[in-house]
């Protein structure tokens, strides 16, 4: 049997003591937390080891005895063995380390039935598997771990690329990390505190504290008080009962400004509640979203900083309206030359015409409308403007709903033809199907044979010639007035895509993994520290930080995700076809 | 099936052989005795056909063929601007009342199929046409505009041709599908070549005539008077070379050599072929599930 003893490192040149720690369940192995010095009474250290259980549940116990010797201070290894017999346990460790020499020594005592112990002959060499069977002895390898990572890090079950934050694995290397993280009122007691007792750990140098930190401790108590009070100012404004109306919450819906805005309040919430985070996760989260919106507010300040110098603004403003003339005029031009002979095609003339004339007419009413606007652009765009000290994503979002506003005639085109094209082809398909004397069978979703009427035949043959030669036509306007469109699609697309990155992109969980990566640990790796005969086996255990790319995946922000709603195959056949594509869908979140 | 010892054992065996598998038979498995193929059936219900019932029958596609000619020459006539639309138009009424006038005199037996369209649904379904009609020949009058000549030519002409062959020569009267939109859509595509609008609508109804209504007559004629059949098919053969040759003398020719062919070169080849015909049949054929749905329907 091997037992695995896991040792931290500050402990290494610590006085002689007693060893407090915990026997893992389960396993053959312990963990030792801190080393209580001479001189102490026993009483006390069982009354500080009950009070530190009391407050969590972690199981401490007096493992066993730590004597490193110096000089006169021989003769304790008989006071140590008599310690035993104050601290009942099932086992006692008696660790004991030279000077001057690496590899420590240990012995074993176990208790029999009648609460006497016995003491075990430890190995001389490493045991090998095969000979456990002859020789019923404890074999004992010392892991070094070192205190404070250990301590800070959180170990992420990743299966094949897949984490499970919920799969409580119960490998011993967890439960060390647990043992560890949970011990955290033993590290309190430093060697500067004047108590009965004596302790050493990773802390007992003196407690290392930020001035930073604390005063942002202190502050962040009234900044979320301040910050919940806005959000219900906010709330209660939102729920005033004529923004309920339908077209408002339809306009809503469709604004990706407001779906911002409700997207950051969920945000705010999550920060300001009162709770502190208890999971890892939890606390993670509040982090990524903490940073991710101060990232967003610099750089909107820093576009507003770019924006507003030099009067830019003013100028900007004062291009938009030729800018939307000047589409119209091209959209103008677009539209005469289909009206004439596009490319050489042969169209239809009189529809042709009918078709132009209707466009033209919409863009003239278009035109007018923006004129009618621009005495206010300005002022309008300069108060706009300095919204964006809520966040870049919030000025990138106006940004693709000014778009939408500004190509609006285009959407309506785009509409009117589709809706066109849509009419012919599925006039033409079941035309044709009366053409050969055939139906469609709803029920069996079937093409079956028919007897026609005279007149259903003769009207049929009419419309399908005239839907026949009129296709040209209209398939030529559908295909202009959809590459327009998909244009400003993909524009758009662009801009959300890119908000939905600032948005969900983990800046708090990357940073960490860059500069404290032992706090993101995906599992630990050992190193042998020692291998001497004659002495036990000492190993390092080192954190193995988790990947990037595992990093990202596990802590991205959930988000309305901005994602393609078809595949390209799906695209292309509803364009063929002419039904009106949404290439953008918005998932609706739901938060846990 | 069935062993009769009137079969007779093979010489060399006892038990006689009997037509079955699921013995074990000391005859080897391709063992056939002298009653192989006596179930052999040779040009089962073949017909004899003769000679000028063959011919008679074969009137009804020349007279087809005809009537398409007859169609082409009034086109060409409107598009030369020879035959004026309002001639057209009144002939092609003229036409349709005497037409009509002979249907309905022409009435079956009592006990003949189930209910004979009342007079009212007839105006209906003419109210319909022509309104139809007149209303879209503007539309029809400028689909074509953008098509080359040869283009609309040659659709025509294939139309025209799945017109022929798929025409139901076997009964005429309720018409085929296809076989009337494809003439309708031939006369459609040639009708938008026409100077005006009139025009259009003016051979649009003539079209109408001839392949929608004139066949239903056709076939009333050839069931309710019988005599007079042949006669009109030669008449209207007439009709179509003499109209075509007006036009086209090498078209006329042409037309009177089909023409030939199909009412005395293919009735003799059928018949003299006849004599060649081997059919087998016998127990070895698949089932023929002899179903008829046609007499639910109608």
């Amino acid at each position: 049997m091997v037992l695995k003893i896991f040792y931290p490192q500050c402990c290494n040149r610590a006085d002689s003591g007693l060893l407090v720690g915990r026997w893992i369940p389960g396993h053959d192995s312990a963990v030792v937390l801190a080393v209580i010095h001479y001189p102490f009474i026993p009483s006390q250290v069982k009354q500080y080891l009950n009070q530190i259980q009391c407050e969590n549940q972690g199981q401490l116990s007096v493992l066993g005895c730590w004597s490193m010797p110096k000089d006169g201070q021989e003769g304790m290894e008989s006071f140590l063995r008599d310690l035993s017999t104050i601290f009942p346990q099932g086992r006692w460790l008696q660790l004991s380390r030279q000077i001057g020499k690496i590899g420590f020594t240990c012995q074993v005592l176990h208790r029999d039935q009648n609460g006497k112990l016995i003491q075990n002959e430890r190995k001389e060499e490493e045991e090998e598997e095969g000979a456990t069977e002859l020789r019923d002895e404890d074999t004992v390898v010392f892991v070094h771990y070192e205190q404070r990572k250990v301590m800070l890090s959180q170990l992420h079950p990743v299966d094949n690329g897949v984490y499970h934050p919920q799969a409580v694995p119960s490998f011993e290397v967890w439960q060390v990390f647990q043992t560890v993280a949970q011990s955290e009122p033993l590290f309190f007691l430093d060697k500067y505190d004047e108590g009965p007792l004596k302790l050493t750990h990773w802390q007992s140098e003196g407690r290392e504290a930020s001035i930073i930190v604390e005063l942002l401790k202190q502050v962040s108590t009234p900044l979320c008080l301040f910050v919940t009070w806005l959000l219900h100012l906010w709330t209660w404004f939102c729920s005033i009962r004529i923004l309920h109306v339908r077209p408002v919450t339809f306009l809503s819906a469709k604004l990706s400004t407001c779906v911002q805005l409700q997207y950051r309040t969920e945000h705010m919430r999550i920060l300001s509640s009162h709770q502190r985070a208890t999971t890892h996760t939890h606390f993670m989260r509040k982090a990524n979203i903490l940073t991710s919106f101060l990232v967003d507010v610099a750089l909107g300040l820093l576009l507003i900083y770019c924006l507003y110098r030099e009067n830019r603004i003013g100028r900007l403003a004062n291009t938009l309206v030729p800018a939307a003339d000047h589409v119209a005029k091209e959209l103008e031009d677009l539209l005469q030359w289909l009206m004439g002979a596009p490319a050489g095609l042969k169209m239809n003339r009189a529809l042709d015409q009918v078709l132009g004339r209707f466009f033209l007419y919409h863009i003239h009413l278009w035109i007018g409308y923006i004129h009618l606007m621009s005495p206010f652009i300005e002022m309008i765009l300069w108060y706009v403007g300095l919204s964006a000290c809520l966040g870049l994503t919030f000025a990138l979002s106006l940004l693709s709903d000014t778009v939408a506003l500004l190509t609006f005639h285009i959407y309506c085109f785009y509409v009117y033809g589709a809706r066109l094209y849509c009419l012919t082809v599925y006039g033409l398909s079941s035309l044709w199907r009366l053409f050969r004397g055939k139906k469609w069978n709803v029920l069996r979703q079937r093409v079956d044979s028919c007897f026609y009427d005279l007149d259903q035949l003769f009207i049929g043959t009419l419309l399908f010639t005239i839907q026949l030669f009129l296709l040209p036509t209209m398939a030529l306007y559908y295909l202009v007035f959809t590459l327009l469109r998909l244009v400003v699609v993909l524009f758009q697309g662009l801009l959300h895509l890119s908000v939905d990155f600032i948005n969900t992109f983990p800046l708090f969980a990357i940073g960490l993994r860059t500069f404290r990566p032992y706090r993101l640990a995906e599992g630990v790796k050992f190193q042998v520290l020692c291998e001497e005969p004659g002495t036990p086996l000492h190993l390092m255990m080192e954190i193995n930080p988790l990947k990037s790319i595992m990093v990202m995946q596990i802590y991205r922000t959930p988000t309305y995700n901005c994602y393609p709603k078809d595949s390209w195959g799906g695209l292309i056949k509803k364009l063929f076809v002419g039904e009106l594509v949404y290439p953008w869908r918005h998932k609706v979140t739901k938060y846990d | 099936m069935g062993a009769d010892s009137g079969a007779g054992a093979a010489p060399g065996h006892s038990v006689p052989w009997r037509k079955v598998l699921w013995e074990h038979q000391p005859y080897p498995d391709n063992y056939v005795d002298q009653r192989f193929l006596e179930e052999l059936r040779r040009n089962e219900g073949i017909r004899q056909y003769r000679y000028w019932p063959v011919v008679r029958e074969a009137g009804l596609v020349a007279q087809q063929l005809s009537c398409v000619a007859l169609f082409i020459t009034i086109w060409l006539y409107m598009e030369q601007s020879l035959l004026s639309p309002t001639t057209l138009l009144w002939t092609s009424l003229l036409s349709a009342f005497l037409g009509y006038g002979l249907y309905q005199a022409l009435r079956p037996g009592v006990g003949s199929s189930c209910q004979p369209r009342t007079r009212l649904a007839d105006l209906q379904s003419a109210t319909i046409f022509l309104s139809f009609t007149f209303g879209f020949s503007p539309v029809l009058k400028t689909l074509t505009e953008s098509v080359s000549t040869d283009t609309v030519y040659a659709m025509s002409a294939v139309m025209l041709l799945a017109h022929l062959v798929s025409f139901p020569y076997a009964q005429p009267s309720p018409p085929g599908s296809l076989s009337l939109n494809a003439a309708l859509f031939a006369s459609v595509c040639l009708a938008s070549r026409l100077p005006g609008a009139l025009h259009t609508f003016a051979m649009l109804s003539c079209a109408l005539l001839m392949f929608a209504l004139w066949p239903c007559l056709l076939h009333r004629i050839k069931e309710c008077a019988p005599g007079h059949f042949p006669g009109v098919c030669v008449s209207v053969c007439v009709g179509g070379v003499g109209g075509l040759g007006s036009q086209w003398l090498g078209g006329a020719v042409l037309l009177a050599l089909a023409l030939g062919s199909v009412i005395l070169l293919c009735p003799l080849l059928l018949v003299r072929l006849q004599r060649h015909k081997d059919t087998i049949q016998g127990p070895w054929d698949e089932a023929e599930i002899h179903e008829d749905l046609i007499h639910f329907i109608h």
